[in-house]
Protein backbone atom coordinates (compact mmCIF):
# COMPACT_ATOMS: atom_id res chain seq x y z
CA UNK A 1 0.00 0.00 0.00
CA UNK A 2 1.40 3.45 -0.89
CA UNK A 3 2.19 5.64 2.13
CA UNK A 4 0.02 8.61 2.96
CA UNK A 5 1.28 12.18 3.28
CA UNK A 6 0.58 14.11 6.49
CA UNK A 7 -2.33 15.94 4.82
CA UNK A 8 -3.73 12.65 3.53
CA UNK A 9 -3.64 11.23 7.04
CA UNK A 10 -5.38 14.34 8.34
CA UNK A 11 -8.09 14.10 5.66
CA UNK A 12 -8.45 10.35 6.33
CA UNK A 13 -9.09 11.10 9.99
CA UNK A 14 -11.58 13.82 9.01
CA UNK A 15 -13.47 11.28 6.86
CA UNK A 16 -13.44 8.69 9.64
CA UNK A 17 -14.84 11.21 12.12
CA UNK A 18 -17.37 12.68 9.68
CA UNK A 19 -19.01 9.40 8.71
CA UNK A 20 -18.32 7.43 11.91
CA UNK A 21 -16.17 4.68 10.44
CA UNK A 22 -15.40 2.98 13.72
CA UNK A 23 -13.46 -0.03 12.52
CA UNK A 24 -10.68 1.57 10.47
CA UNK A 25 -7.66 3.77 11.30
CA UNK A 26 -6.42 6.68 9.20
CA UNK A 27 -3.18 4.94 8.29
CA UNK A 28 -5.12 1.89 7.09
CA UNK A 29 -6.82 3.81 4.28
CA UNK A 30 -5.01 3.27 1.01
CA UNK A 31 -4.57 6.81 -0.37
CA UNK A 32 -4.99 5.55 -3.92
CA UNK A 33 -7.97 3.26 -3.35
CA UNK A 34 -11.51 4.30 -4.24
CA UNK A 35 -13.45 6.14 -1.53
CA UNK A 36 -16.76 5.11 -3.04
CA UNK A 37 -17.77 1.70 -4.33
CA UNK A 38 -15.16 -1.03 -3.90
CA UNK A 39 -12.81 0.96 -1.64
CA UNK A 40 -14.26 2.51 1.50
CA UNK A 41 -17.77 2.06 0.10
CA UNK A 42 -18.89 5.53 0.99
CA UNK A 43 -22.09 6.83 -0.59
CA UNK A 44 -23.62 10.18 -1.43
CA UNK A 45 -24.88 10.76 2.12
CA UNK A 46 -21.29 10.45 3.30
CA UNK A 47 -20.19 12.87 0.59
CA UNK A 48 -22.45 15.55 2.12
CA UNK A 49 -21.06 14.92 5.61
CA UNK A 50 -17.48 14.98 4.34
CA UNK A 51 -18.15 18.19 2.38
CA UNK A 52 -19.45 19.85 5.54
CA UNK A 53 -16.40 18.72 7.55
CA UNK A 54 -14.10 20.01 4.78
CA UNK A 55 -15.81 23.41 4.70
CA UNK A 56 -15.37 23.73 8.46
CA UNK A 57 -11.76 22.64 8.58
CA UNK A 58 -10.41 24.09 5.35
CA UNK A 59 -12.77 27.01 4.78
CA UNK A 60 -14.07 26.28 1.27
CA UNK A 61 -17.20 24.71 -0.16
CA UNK A 62 -17.12 21.65 -2.41
CA UNK A 63 -19.07 21.84 -5.61
CA UNK A 64 -20.26 19.09 -7.88
CA UNK A 65 -21.34 20.96 -10.96
CA UNK A 66 -17.99 21.03 -12.73
CA UNK A 67 -18.28 17.30 -13.46
CA UNK A 68 -15.04 16.88 -11.50
CA UNK A 69 -16.86 15.66 -8.43
CA UNK A 70 -16.20 12.06 -9.37
CA UNK A 71 -12.50 12.72 -9.87
CA UNK A 72 -12.24 14.77 -6.64
CA UNK A 73 -13.76 11.93 -4.64
CA UNK A 74 -11.94 9.22 -6.60
CA UNK A 75 -9.44 8.57 -3.79
CA UNK A 76 -8.06 9.98 -0.58
CA UNK A 77 -5.13 11.29 -2.66
CA UNK A 78 -7.30 13.14 -5.20
CA UNK A 79 -9.49 14.61 -2.46
CA UNK A 80 -6.42 15.76 -0.51
CA UNK A 81 -4.97 17.37 -3.65
CA UNK A 82 -8.25 19.19 -4.22
CA UNK A 83 -8.17 20.43 -0.62
CA UNK A 84 -4.53 21.55 -0.94
CA UNK A 85 -5.44 23.57 -4.05
CA UNK A 86 -8.58 25.21 -2.64
CA UNK A 87 -8.07 25.55 1.09
CA UNK A 88 -8.21 28.99 2.63
CA UNK A 89 -7.29 27.88 6.13
CA UNK B 1 -68.91 13.17 -14.20
CA UNK B 2 -67.83 12.72 -17.81
CA UNK B 3 -64.27 11.50 -17.93
CA UNK B 4 -62.19 12.67 -20.85
CA UNK B 5 -60.33 10.03 -22.80
CA UNK B 6 -57.32 12.24 -23.43
CA UNK B 7 -55.51 14.95 -21.47
CA UNK B 8 -53.04 17.40 -23.01
CA UNK B 9 -49.28 17.02 -22.50
CA UNK B 10 -49.17 20.62 -21.26
CA UNK B 11 -51.85 21.68 -18.80
CA UNK B 12 -51.74 25.37 -19.71
CA UNK B 13 -51.78 26.76 -23.23
CA UNK B 14 -48.31 28.18 -24.02
CA UNK B 15 -47.83 31.83 -24.85
CA UNK B 16 -44.99 33.37 -26.80
CA UNK B 17 -43.16 34.21 -23.61
CA UNK B 18 -44.01 31.29 -21.34
CA UNK B 19 -41.04 29.28 -20.13
CA UNK B 20 -40.88 25.66 -19.00
CA UNK B 21 -37.22 25.26 -18.07
CA UNK B 22 -33.75 26.68 -17.64
CA UNK B 23 -31.35 24.53 -19.58
CA UNK B 24 -27.64 25.24 -19.99
CA UNK B 25 -28.26 28.68 -18.54
CA UNK B 26 -30.93 29.58 -21.11
CA UNK B 27 -34.70 29.86 -20.71
CA UNK B 28 -36.58 27.27 -22.79
CA UNK B 29 -40.00 28.36 -24.02
CA UNK B 30 -42.93 25.97 -24.27
CA UNK B 31 -42.73 26.31 -28.05
CA UNK B 32 -39.12 25.18 -28.17
CA UNK B 33 -39.85 22.39 -25.71
CA UNK B 34 -42.69 21.10 -27.90
CA UNK B 35 -40.49 21.28 -31.00
CA UNK B 36 -37.72 19.35 -29.25
CA UNK B 37 -40.15 16.73 -27.93
CA UNK B 38 -41.54 16.29 -31.44
CA UNK B 39 -38.05 15.92 -32.88
CA UNK B 40 -36.94 13.35 -30.27
CA UNK B 41 -40.24 11.44 -30.57
CA UNK B 42 -39.83 10.93 -34.32
CA UNK B 43 -36.35 9.47 -33.79
CA UNK B 44 -37.27 6.96 -31.06
CA UNK B 45 -36.99 3.25 -31.84
CA UNK B 46 -40.32 1.45 -32.19
CA UNK B 47 -40.57 -0.45 -28.91
CA UNK B 48 -43.18 -0.56 -26.18
CA UNK B 49 -40.99 0.39 -23.24
CA UNK B 50 -38.19 2.88 -22.78
CA UNK B 51 -35.89 3.10 -19.77
CA UNK B 52 -35.69 6.86 -19.25
CA UNK B 53 -32.21 7.17 -17.75
CA UNK B 54 -31.53 10.84 -18.60
CA UNK B 55 -29.68 12.55 -15.75
CA UNK B 56 -30.20 16.10 -16.95
CA UNK B 57 -33.65 17.02 -15.66
CA UNK B 58 -34.67 18.95 -18.77
CA UNK B 59 -33.57 16.15 -21.10
CA UNK B 60 -35.43 13.71 -18.85
CA UNK B 61 -38.57 15.80 -19.32
CA UNK B 62 -38.12 15.95 -23.10
CA UNK B 63 -37.54 12.17 -23.15
CA UNK B 64 -40.53 11.56 -20.86
CA UNK B 65 -42.83 13.58 -23.11
CA UNK B 66 -41.46 12.08 -26.34
CA UNK B 67 -41.99 8.57 -24.99
CA UNK B 68 -45.61 9.46 -24.12
CA UNK B 69 -46.16 11.01 -27.51
CA UNK B 70 -45.05 7.78 -29.19
CA UNK B 71 -47.50 5.87 -26.95
CA UNK B 72 -44.63 4.08 -25.23
CA UNK B 73 -44.09 3.66 -21.48
CA UNK B 74 -41.29 5.20 -19.39
CA UNK B 75 -39.54 2.60 -17.23
CA UNK B 76 -37.93 4.16 -14.14
CA UNK B 77 -35.60 1.80 -12.24
CA UNK B 78 -34.89 2.48 -8.57
CA UNK B 79 -31.14 2.47 -9.19
CA UNK B 80 -29.11 3.48 -12.22
CA UNK B 81 -27.24 0.18 -12.13
CA UNK B 82 -26.69 -2.17 -15.03
CA UNK B 83 -27.68 -5.17 -12.88
CA UNK B 84 -30.94 -3.49 -11.81
CA UNK B 85 -31.86 -2.50 -15.39
CA UNK B 86 -31.12 -6.00 -16.68
CA UNK B 87 -33.43 -7.58 -14.08
CA UNK B 88 -36.27 -5.31 -15.25
CA UNK B 89 -35.48 -5.80 -18.94
CA UNK B 90 -35.91 -9.55 -18.46
CA UNK B 91 -39.59 -8.88 -17.64
CA UNK B 92 -40.00 -6.19 -20.34
CA UNK B 93 -38.21 -7.66 -23.36
CA UNK B 94 -39.60 -5.08 -25.82
CA UNK B 95 -37.54 -2.28 -24.27
CA UNK B 96 -34.59 0.04 -24.96
CA UNK B 97 -32.74 2.75 -23.03
CA UNK B 98 -33.07 6.46 -23.70
CA UNK B 99 -30.25 8.32 -22.01
CA UNK B 100 -27.94 11.32 -22.07
CA UNK B 101 -25.00 9.36 -20.61
CA UNK B 102 -24.53 5.79 -21.83
CA UNK B 103 -24.25 3.15 -19.13
CA UNK B 104 -21.18 0.95 -19.47
CA UNK B 105 -21.64 -2.83 -19.58
CA UNK B 106 -25.35 -2.66 -20.29
CA UNK B 107 -26.37 -5.33 -22.83
CA UNK B 108 -29.41 -3.38 -24.06
CA UNK B 109 -29.87 -1.01 -27.00
CA UNK B 110 -29.05 2.51 -25.80
CA UNK B 111 -30.49 5.45 -27.70
CA UNK B 112 -28.71 8.73 -26.98
CA UNK B 113 -31.05 11.68 -26.71
CA UNK B 114 -30.06 14.64 -28.87
CA UNK B 115 -31.92 17.92 -28.95
CA UNK B 116 -30.71 20.37 -31.53
CA UNK B 117 -31.78 23.76 -32.81
CA UNK B 118 -35.40 24.66 -32.42
CA UNK B 119 -36.96 22.50 -35.12
CA UNK B 120 -40.33 23.64 -36.40
CA UNK B 121 -42.00 25.88 -33.87
CA UNK B 122 -45.49 24.63 -33.22
CA UNK B 123 -47.93 25.42 -30.48
CA UNK B 124 -50.06 22.33 -31.04
CA UNK B 125 -50.16 20.43 -27.78
CA UNK B 126 -50.27 16.65 -28.12
CA UNK B 127 -53.15 14.86 -26.43
CA UNK B 128 -52.23 11.77 -24.40
CA UNK B 129 -54.73 8.98 -23.74
CA UNK B 130 -55.75 9.11 -20.07
CA UNK B 131 -55.57 5.30 -19.82
CA UNK B 132 -52.08 5.11 -21.29
CA UNK B 133 -49.51 3.66 -18.87
CA UNK B 134 -47.20 6.66 -18.84
CA UNK B 135 -44.61 5.27 -16.44
CA UNK B 136 -43.74 2.18 -14.49
CA UNK B 137 -41.78 3.16 -11.38
CA UNK B 138 -39.78 0.36 -9.78
CA UNK B 139 -38.96 -0.18 -6.12
CA UNK B 140 -36.87 -2.93 -4.58
CA UNK B 141 -39.29 -5.64 -3.57
CA UNK B 142 -39.05 -8.05 -0.66
CA UNK B 143 -38.15 -10.91 -2.98
CA UNK B 144 -35.13 -9.25 -4.58
CA UNK B 145 -36.96 -8.61 -7.86
CA UNK B 146 -37.76 -5.00 -8.73
CA UNK B 147 -41.42 -4.36 -8.02
CA UNK B 148 -43.37 -2.49 -10.76
CA UNK B 149 -45.77 0.37 -10.01
CA UNK B 150 -47.60 1.41 -13.20
CA UNK B 151 -49.11 4.91 -13.47
CA UNK B 152 -51.59 6.07 -16.06
CA UNK B 153 -51.33 9.54 -17.56
CA UNK B 154 -54.62 10.33 -15.81
CA UNK B 155 -53.26 9.44 -12.37
CA UNK B 156 -50.11 11.53 -12.90
CA UNK B 157 -52.10 14.57 -14.05
CA UNK B 158 -54.44 14.19 -11.08
CA UNK B 159 -51.48 14.02 -8.69
CA UNK B 160 -50.07 17.29 -10.03
CA UNK B 161 -53.46 19.03 -9.79
CA UNK B 162 -53.91 17.88 -6.20
CA UNK B 163 -50.46 19.20 -5.26
CA UNK B 164 -51.24 22.57 -6.85
CA UNK B 165 -54.57 22.66 -5.03
CA UNK B 166 -52.79 22.10 -1.75
CA UNK B 167 -49.82 24.42 -2.14
CA UNK B 168 -51.20 27.11 -4.48
CA UNK B 169 -47.76 27.73 -6.02
CA UNK B 170 -47.73 31.25 -7.43
CA UNK B 171 -47.05 31.67 -11.16
CA UNK B 172 -44.41 31.53 -12.51
CA UNK B 173 -42.67 29.52 -9.76
CA UNK B 174 -39.25 28.10 -10.62
CA UNK B 175 -38.33 24.74 -9.13
CA UNK B 176 -34.87 23.65 -8.04
CA UNK B 177 -34.81 19.98 -7.05
CA UNK B 178 -32.11 17.92 -5.36
CA UNK B 179 -33.93 14.65 -5.97
CA UNK B 180 -33.75 12.57 -9.16
CA UNK B 181 -36.69 12.62 -11.60
CA UNK B 182 -36.62 8.81 -11.79
CA UNK B 183 -38.17 8.45 -8.32
CA UNK B 184 -41.84 9.15 -7.66
CA UNK B 185 -41.29 12.26 -5.50
CA UNK B 186 -38.90 13.83 -8.00
CA UNK B 187 -41.11 12.86 -10.94
CA UNK B 188 -44.24 14.38 -9.42
CA UNK B 189 -42.63 17.60 -8.27
CA UNK B 190 -39.97 18.40 -10.84
CA UNK B 191 -41.49 16.96 -14.04
CA UNK B 192 -45.27 16.83 -13.65
CA UNK B 193 -45.77 20.18 -11.91
CA UNK B 194 -44.05 21.92 -14.85
CA UNK B 195 -45.93 19.91 -17.50
CA UNK B 196 -49.36 19.99 -15.92
CA UNK B 197 -49.39 23.16 -13.80
CA UNK B 198 -47.07 25.46 -15.74
CA UNK B 199 -44.21 25.69 -13.22
CA UNK B 200 -40.61 25.96 -14.41
CA UNK B 201 -37.64 23.73 -13.66
CA UNK B 202 -33.89 24.14 -13.56
CA UNK B 203 -32.25 21.28 -15.43
CA UNK B 204 -29.61 20.45 -12.84
CA UNK B 205 -29.68 18.28 -9.77
CA UNK B 206 -27.54 20.26 -7.32
CA UNK B 207 -25.89 18.19 -4.65
CA UNK B 208 -23.63 20.14 -2.27
CA UNK B 209 -25.02 23.20 -0.45
CA UNK B 210 -22.90 25.51 -2.60
CA UNK B 211 -24.41 23.96 -5.75
CA UNK B 212 -27.93 24.31 -4.36
CA UNK B 213 -27.35 27.96 -3.49
CA UNK B 214 -25.93 28.82 -6.93
CA UNK B 215 -28.70 26.99 -8.75
CA UNK B 216 -31.34 28.84 -6.74
CA UNK B 217 -29.65 32.11 -7.63
CA UNK B 218 -29.68 31.13 -11.31
CA UNK B 219 -33.50 31.27 -11.44
CA UNK B 220 -35.73 34.28 -10.74
CA UNK B 221 -38.23 34.37 -7.84
CA UNK B 222 -40.68 32.94 -6.89
CA UNK B 223 -38.43 29.98 -6.08
CA UNK B 224 -39.39 26.55 -4.75
CA UNK B 225 -36.79 24.14 -3.37
CA UNK B 226 -37.69 20.44 -3.57
CA UNK B 227 -35.39 18.47 -1.34
CA UNK B 228 -34.84 15.94 1.46
CA UNK B 229 -33.96 16.19 5.17
CA UNK B 230 -30.37 15.19 4.35
CA UNK B 231 -29.79 18.04 1.92
CA UNK B 232 -31.67 20.42 4.17
CA UNK B 233 -29.43 19.56 7.10
CA UNK B 234 -26.30 20.06 4.99
CA UNK B 235 -27.61 23.45 3.80
CA UNK B 236 -28.53 24.60 7.31
CA UNK B 237 -25.04 23.76 8.59
CA UNK B 238 -23.20 25.30 5.64
CA UNK B 239 -23.32 28.96 6.75
CA UNK B 240 -24.04 30.04 3.18
CA UNK B 241 -26.34 32.88 2.25
CA UNK B 242 -29.51 32.05 0.37
CA UNK B 243 -31.68 33.89 -2.13
CA UNK B 244 -35.33 34.54 -1.24
CA UNK B 245 -37.45 31.39 -1.42
CA UNK B 246 -41.23 31.10 -1.51
CA UNK B 247 -41.27 27.63 -0.04
CA UNK B 248 -39.22 24.52 0.70
CA UNK B 249 -40.69 21.05 0.39
CA UNK B 250 -39.03 18.06 2.00
CA UNK B 251 -39.90 14.40 1.60
CA UNK B 252 -38.50 10.84 1.53
CA UNK B 253 -37.77 10.70 5.28
CA UNK B 254 -39.24 12.30 8.39
CA UNK B 255 -38.06 15.84 9.03
CA UNK B 256 -37.42 16.60 12.68
CA UNK B 257 -39.15 19.61 14.15
CA UNK B 258 -35.82 21.11 15.18
CA UNK B 259 -34.34 20.82 11.67
CA UNK B 260 -37.53 22.30 10.20
CA UNK B 261 -37.24 25.24 12.61
CA UNK B 262 -33.56 25.82 11.81
CA UNK B 263 -34.29 25.63 8.08
CA UNK B 264 -37.10 28.20 8.35
CA UNK B 265 -34.70 30.57 10.11
CA UNK B 266 -31.82 30.06 7.67
CA UNK B 267 -33.95 30.25 4.49
CA UNK B 268 -36.57 32.67 5.82
CA UNK B 269 -39.21 30.51 4.09
CA UNK B 270 -41.82 28.01 5.22
CA UNK B 271 -40.71 24.38 5.20
CA UNK B 272 -43.43 21.89 4.28
CA UNK B 273 -43.33 18.13 4.16
CA UNK B 274 -45.01 15.78 1.73
CA UNK B 275 -45.98 12.26 2.70
CA UNK B 276 -46.35 9.69 0.00
CA UNK B 277 -45.23 6.39 -1.38
CA UNK B 278 -44.31 5.07 -4.79
CA UNK B 279 -47.58 3.14 -5.02
CA UNK B 280 -49.91 6.11 -4.42
CA UNK B 281 -47.68 9.12 -5.03
CA UNK B 282 -47.81 12.20 -2.79
CA UNK B 283 -50.94 11.99 -0.68
CA UNK B 284 -50.64 14.36 2.28
CA UNK B 285 -48.75 17.39 3.54
CA UNK B 286 -47.96 19.14 6.78
CA UNK B 287 -46.20 22.24 8.04
CA UNK B 288 -44.16 20.64 10.83
CA UNK B 289 -43.74 23.87 12.83
CA UNK B 290 -47.51 24.15 13.09
CA UNK B 291 -48.61 20.57 13.53
CA UNK B 292 -47.49 16.96 13.53
CA UNK B 293 -50.78 16.08 11.85
CA UNK B 294 -50.78 15.23 8.16
CA UNK B 295 -53.57 16.58 6.01
CA UNK B 296 -54.65 14.37 3.13
CA UNK B 297 -54.72 15.86 -0.36
CA UNK B 298 -58.28 16.25 -1.68
CA UNK B 299 -59.51 13.11 -3.49
CA UNK B 300 -57.69 10.69 -1.15
CA UNK B 301 -59.23 8.86 1.77
CA UNK B 302 -57.96 6.35 4.31
CA UNK B 303 -59.32 3.19 5.85
CA UNK B 304 -58.06 0.84 8.51
CA UNK B 305 -58.59 -2.91 8.80
CA UNK B 306 -59.06 -4.92 11.99
CA UNK B 307 -55.28 -5.47 12.36
CA UNK B 308 -54.73 -1.70 12.17
CA UNK B 309 -53.27 -1.95 8.67
CA UNK B 310 -53.95 1.33 6.88
CA UNK B 311 -55.00 1.74 3.24
CA UNK B 312 -55.15 4.81 1.07
CA UNK B 313 -57.83 5.12 -1.60
CA UNK B 314 -58.35 7.45 -4.52
CA UNK B 315 -60.46 7.28 -7.67
CA UNK B 316 -57.34 7.91 -9.77
CA UNK B 317 -55.38 5.00 -8.25
CA UNK B 318 -55.29 1.55 -9.86
CA UNK B 319 -56.22 0.02 -6.51
CA UNK B 320 -56.21 0.70 -2.79
CA UNK B 321 -52.68 0.96 -1.46
CA UNK B 322 -51.58 -0.48 1.88
CA UNK B 323 -49.37 2.06 3.68
CA UNK B 324 -46.02 0.88 5.05
CA UNK B 325 -46.30 2.97 8.20
CA UNK B 326 -48.27 2.52 11.37
CA UNK B 327 -50.85 5.29 11.28
CA UNK B 328 -53.40 6.85 13.63
CA UNK B 329 -56.39 8.24 11.73
CA UNK B 330 -57.57 11.38 13.55
CA UNK B 331 -60.50 12.27 11.30
CA UNK B 332 -61.58 12.10 7.64
CA UNK B 333 -58.78 14.34 6.45
CA UNK B 334 -56.03 14.01 9.07
CA UNK B 335 -53.66 11.36 10.38
CA UNK B 336 -50.43 10.98 12.33
CA UNK B 337 -47.48 8.66 11.73
CA UNK B 338 -46.73 6.44 14.69
CA UNK B 339 -43.86 4.40 13.30
CA UNK B 340 -42.70 2.00 10.69
CA UNK B 341 -43.75 -1.56 10.18
CA UNK B 342 -41.03 -3.78 11.52
CA UNK B 343 -39.69 -5.33 8.34
CA UNK B 344 -39.38 -2.12 6.36
CA UNK B 345 -36.48 0.17 6.90
CA UNK B 346 -35.81 3.57 5.44
CA UNK B 347 -32.30 4.97 5.32
CA UNK B 348 -31.98 8.41 3.81
CA UNK B 349 -35.23 7.91 1.94
CA UNK B 350 -34.20 4.57 0.45
CA UNK B 351 -36.48 1.73 1.36
CA UNK B 352 -35.59 -1.90 1.90
CA UNK B 353 -37.07 -4.95 3.49
CA UNK B 354 -34.99 -6.45 6.31
CA UNK B 355 -36.08 -9.95 5.34
CA UNK B 356 -34.86 -9.34 1.79
CA UNK B 357 -31.51 -8.01 3.05
CA UNK B 358 -31.18 -11.05 5.33
CA UNK B 359 -31.98 -13.35 2.45
CA UNK B 360 -29.25 -11.77 0.32
CA UNK B 361 -26.74 -12.02 3.17
CA UNK B 362 -27.48 -15.68 3.74
CA UNK B 363 -27.10 -16.47 0.04
CA UNK B 364 -23.41 -15.59 0.14
CA UNK B 365 -21.16 -18.64 -0.09
CA UNK B 366 -19.59 -19.37 3.29
CA UNK B 367 -22.25 -17.51 5.31
CA UNK B 368 -23.80 -20.05 7.67
CA UNK B 369 -26.10 -17.60 9.39
CA UNK B 370 -26.51 -13.86 9.37
CA UNK B 371 -28.80 -11.00 10.23
CA UNK B 372 -29.12 -7.28 9.59
CA UNK B 373 -30.07 -5.08 12.53
CA UNK B 374 -31.45 -1.56 12.36
CA UNK B 375 -30.16 0.27 15.46
CA UNK B 376 -32.25 2.87 17.25
CA UNK B 377 -32.43 6.02 15.12
CA UNK B 378 -31.01 9.37 16.12
CA UNK B 379 -32.00 12.70 14.70
CA UNK B 380 -28.47 14.00 14.38
CA UNK B 381 -27.00 11.42 12.06
CA UNK B 382 -28.03 8.87 9.50
CA UNK B 383 -28.50 5.47 11.07
CA UNK B 384 -26.66 2.62 9.37
CA UNK B 385 -27.37 -1.07 9.52
CA UNK B 386 -25.30 -3.51 11.55
CA UNK B 387 -24.77 -7.08 10.38
CA UNK B 388 -23.95 -10.12 12.52
CA UNK B 389 -22.55 -12.98 10.50
CA UNK B 390 -21.54 -16.55 11.24
CA UNK B 391 -18.99 -17.50 8.58
CA UNK B 392 -16.10 -19.62 9.86
CA UNK B 393 -14.33 -19.80 6.48
CA UNK B 394 -14.92 -16.27 5.15
CA UNK B 395 -13.37 -13.00 6.23
CA UNK B 396 -15.27 -9.74 6.74
CA UNK B 397 -13.83 -8.08 3.63
CA UNK B 398 -14.99 -10.89 1.35
CA UNK B 399 -18.49 -10.86 2.78
CA UNK B 400 -18.65 -7.07 2.42
CA UNK B 401 -17.43 -7.27 -1.17
CA UNK B 402 -20.14 -9.84 -1.92
CA UNK B 403 -22.79 -7.66 -0.30
CA UNK B 404 -21.56 -4.61 -2.21
CA UNK B 405 -22.35 -6.42 -5.47
CA UNK B 406 -25.90 -7.11 -4.37
CA UNK B 407 -27.01 -4.07 -2.38
CA UNK B 408 -27.21 -0.33 -2.77
CA UNK B 409 -24.30 1.15 -0.77
CA UNK B 410 -26.80 2.78 1.62
CA UNK B 411 -27.65 -0.64 3.04
CA UNK B 412 -24.11 -1.95 3.51
CA UNK B 413 -23.56 -2.71 7.21
CA UNK B 414 -21.41 -0.47 9.37
CA UNK B 415 -20.02 -2.41 10.99
CA UNK B 416 -20.22 -6.06 10.03
CA UNK B 417 -19.34 -8.31 12.98
CA UNK B 418 -18.31 -11.93 12.61
CA UNK B 419 -19.62 -14.05 15.48
CA UNK B 420 -19.38 -17.74 16.33
CA UNK B 421 -23.14 -18.12 16.58
CA UNK B 422 -26.30 -16.03 16.67
CA UNK B 423 -28.33 -16.16 19.89
CA UNK B 424 -31.24 -18.08 18.37
CA UNK B 425 -33.77 -19.54 20.77
CA UNK B 426 -35.36 -22.98 20.55
CA UNK B 427 -37.78 -21.83 17.84
CA UNK B 428 -34.76 -20.43 15.97
CA UNK B 429 -36.03 -16.87 16.48
CA UNK B 430 -33.64 -14.15 17.53
CA UNK B 431 -34.95 -12.47 20.68
CA UNK B 432 -34.41 -8.71 20.53
CA UNK B 433 -33.00 -8.66 24.07
CA UNK B 434 -30.33 -11.24 23.23
CA UNK B 435 -29.33 -9.32 20.11
CA UNK B 436 -29.01 -6.06 22.02
CA UNK B 437 -26.85 -7.80 24.64
CA UNK B 438 -24.60 -9.29 21.97
CA UNK B 439 -24.26 -5.96 20.18
CA UNK B 440 -23.22 -4.26 23.41
CA UNK B 441 -20.54 -6.91 24.03
CA UNK B 442 -19.22 -6.55 20.48
CA UNK B 443 -19.14 -2.76 20.68
CA UNK B 444 -17.06 -2.83 23.87
CA UNK B 445 -14.60 -5.51 22.74
CA UNK B 446 -13.89 -3.84 19.38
Amino acid sequence: MPTSSPLELEVAQLIIDAVHLEDIKAEEIDPEAALFREGLRLDSIDALEIALAISRRYGFQLRADGKDNISIFASLRSLSQHIEKNRVK
Amino acid sequence: MISKTTLPLLGLPPTETSIIAWWQGQPISHEIFLAQVRQVATELPAHRYAFNLCEDRYLFMVAFAAILWREQTNLLPAYRLSSEIQKIAADYPDSYCLTDHPIIDLPLPQHLIAVSGTGTLDRTIPEIATAQTAVIVFTSGSTGRPCPHPKTWHSLVTGARLAQQRFQFPQPTSIVATVPPQHMYGLETSILLPLVMGLRIHNSRPFFPQDISQTLMAVPPPRLLITTPIHLKACVQSNLSWPALTMIISATAPLSRSLAAQAETVFAAPVWEIYGCTEAGSLASRHPLESDQWQLYDDFWLSQDETNGCYVHGDHLFESVPLQDVIAIDDDRHFRLLGRQHDLINIAGKRASLSDLNRQLNEIAGVADGIFIMPAEHEEQITRLIALVVAPTQDEATILAELAQRLDPTFLPRPLYKVSRLPRNETSKLPQQELIKLLKELATTK
